[in-house]
């Protein structure tokens, strides 16, 4: 059995915001936890819960209130050059340039990566081939249609070989094949021995993909655990009843 | 900071850029082709305007013009003068101002005294008092003023011969002094002059309209678009995207301002007839010295570029960010007409002042001086002001809030 490391730390992790309107929001509200090399550890909460801010927090494009996040064992705030040099982040707002080809998309990330052109040949070919882009690599991405312009994405994501990844909402707004091609690869990066952090609010694709699940809502992580382990603390069998199950308890406890 | 890195976010902007239309049109074609049409249907509708204007009769009404027969017989030789009425009853009516409007009527002259027409007697000299009325706003009644001035005083001066000759006394009698003015300044200081009210304000427009497009797309358009968190979760620094960036909208607005020169220069080489007066003496511009204009102008190029990156990467989208730059933009604009209502001198503390200061030191250069002291002022005061903006907008895009509000 492969030896798991651990790779993602977040201790008593907080963002707030502050909205003129709204006052201070809190975002995320104490969040633990924490996941290991060759897992898949999935988010999963309705939208507004506090997954976008915190995957944020995790590529450091976003700066926590308080707590502690480690990536690969680098701090997020203190070093984060080198946590970007371990992760590759994958969100709806990671968009991709209209007006280049996916080689020279990929190109440019692998350059300014800081790999060499020969690697970034040799790494290029290979994600290539595994994700089938060889027929458009020469098309403009505006061109593209939204299965082939996510490949792209996933293939600038991992072109310098991170050990971490970091999808948010990876398969949303994809086709029922693309999205089945994307959880395919996901798979596949684990295989690989990556850490894969990823969010979702669709109950089937955490129950199908996630080694790891943390319900959040509001800002808080109320359920964690491997499925089994969620099934074993909650009467409901189905990931859905429980998640329901837990946000009415905590609707209720709001009231 | 990795020059490798700023190199590589230079090379993909101006890559992007350069399949952009939008900035090849902004960079290329207004500077090199709008610009210079533009320039030459100015210079060609107002020298038409004056033309077609000058080929054109004024039409004058005379009052009591039978007490200056002789005036009247000037008017009337002249073929360019059409005197429509010259009614003697009216002389008594006194002027009034809808005479010249109703009528068409570019000049109305009122002759109110009794001119003796013994003035050439040796007894009584007097003199002849004439109302002249017009219409300062327009210009055919202008045109009439100018030709009807012209003959009174010609008539003006036949009679004072004729008085002369009465009286025996030579012309000097009454031109005791002859003053005669040379004009010593050197011809390039004279088209310099000339040149340097309009010129550098048309340039200091192009520097902006260079950058602007180029500057709000790749800051705020990549906002918009989405893109900019893939840059920012990379490994380049805030730092190192900036300058890229920067050195991209310096690039571009820096071509377009040499497109703007060479465009403004074929306009100025363009025959003297379709300008009118301002290039009515032949323009040499050398090549040295064109070389230095855009030498002088580079410093705005990178002040200009780096407050427009400032406001770009402040801005939400685009359209937040062309309306922040309208100020910046007017604000360039009135100090380019300040620079045009101004001599060619400038108090000291001024010369620190972006924009104003670029547009001195260009007419300076037009009139053929170089003062190292105004140019070094220049460029110290336009790199501050540029490497402070620079500063402030790798803060900016430090803020979270700037990035992320939408």
């Amino acid at each position: 059995m492969r030896r798991l490391c651990l790779v993602i730390k977040v201790s008593h992790l907080k963002k707030v915001f502050c909205d003129k309107k709204r006052g201070k929001i809190k975002a995320v509200n104490d969040v633990d936890f924490h996941c290991f090399g060759g897992q898949i550890f999935g988010l999963l909460g309705p939208n507004g819960a506090g997954k976008t801010t915190t995957l944020r927090i995790l590529a450091t494009i976003m700066k926590p209130t308080e707590g502690e996040v480690l990536v690969n064992g680098y701090d997020v705030v203190k070093e984060a050059h080198q946590v970007r040099q371990s992760i590759g982040f994958l969100s709806g707002e990671t968009g991709l340039y209209d007006r280049f080809t996916p080689r020279e998309t990929i190109l440019f990330f692998g350059r300014i990566n800081g790999l060499s052109e020969h690697i970034i040949k040799a790494r290029m070919k290979e994600i290539f081939q595994i994700l089938d882009m060889n027929s458009f690599q020469d098309i403009r991405v505006d061109k593209l249609s939204t299965g082939m312009k996510q490949k792209l994405s996933i293939a600038r994501a991992i072109i310098h070989n991170p050990p971490v990844l970091i999808f948010d909402e990876p398969t949303v707004g994809l086709d029922l094949i693309t999205a089945r091609v994307v959880v395919n690869y996901i798979r596949e990066f684990k295989s690989q021995g990556k850490c894969i952090i990823l969010s979702t609010h669709q109950m089937v694709e955490a129950e199908k993909l996630c080694d790891e699940i943390a319900i959040i809502h509001k800002g808080r992580i109320l359920a964690q655990g491997t499925l089994t382990e969620l099934q074993q603390q909650f009467p409901e069998k189905d990931l859905e009843e429980i998640f329901f199950h837990l946000v009415k308890d905590k609707i209720g406890e709001e009231v | 900071m990795n020059q490798r890195n700023i190199y590589l976010v230079y090379q993909k902007e101006i890559q992007g850029a350069i399949r952009d239309r939008r900035t090849l049109i902004s960079m290329i074609i207004i500077p090199l082709v709008f610009y210079p049409l533009l320039f030459l249907g100015i210079g060609y509708f107002s020298v038409m305007g004056q033309r077609n204007i000058e080929k054109l009769p004024s039409l004058i009404n005379i009052f009591g013009g039978e007490k200056a027969p002789q005036l009247v017989e000037i008017l009337q030789k002249d073929e360019n003068i059409i005197i429509k009425q010259s009614d003697p009853k009216q002389s008594e009516k006194q002027y009034s101002k809808n005479d010249l409007l109703e009528e068409d009527i570019h000049l109305t002259i009122f002759i109110p005294e009794i001119f003796e027409e013994e003035y050439s007697g040796k007894g009584k000299i007097t003199q002849l008092s004439i109302v002249l009325q017009f219409d300062s706003t327009e210009q055919r009644s202008q045109l009439a003023k100018k030709r009807v001035s012209a003959l009174i005083d010609y008539y003006r001066q036949e009679i004072v011969q004729d008085r002369l000759e009465q009286w025996n006394l030579d012309k000097n009698f009454i031109q005791p002094i002859k003053e005669e003015w040379v004009d010593i300044a050197p011809e390039d200081k004279k088209i310099g002059s000339m040149l340097g009210m309009i010129l550098p304000y048309l340039i200091i427009i192009l520097v902006f309209i260079g950058a602007m497009h180029s500057a709000i797309d790749i800051t705020a358009g990549e906002k918009e678009r989405g893109t900019l968190a893939t840059l920012l979760v990379s490994q380049l620094s805030r730092l190192e995207i900036v300058l890229g960036k920067y050195f991209t909208v310096v690039t571009i607005s820096a071509i377009s301002l040499l497109l703007g020169l060479i465009g403004l220069g074929i306009a100025f080489l363009t025959p003297a007839y379709l300008l009118g007066e301002v290039s009515a003496i032949e323009v040499h511009f050398s090549f040295s010295l064109f070389f230095f204009f855009f030498l002088i102008l580079l410093p705005l190029v990178g002040l200009a570029s780096a407050i427009l990156i400032l406001i770009g990467i402040f801005a939400r989208n685009s359209r937040e960010a062309s309306t922040y730059v309208t100020p910046v933009y007017m604000m360039a604009i009135f100090l380019g007409m300040i620079s045009l209502s101004q001599g060619i001198e400038l108090p000291k503390p001024l010369f620190f002042v972006p924009v104003l200061n670029n547009s001195f030191v260009f007419k300076q250069l037009l009139m053929g001086t170089i003062d190292w002291l105004h140019i070094s002022g220049t460029l110290i005061s336009n790199i501050a002001i540029a490497l402070l903006a620079l500063f402030v907008a790798t803060k900016v895009f430090h803020k979270e809030n700037v990035l992320f509000r939408s």
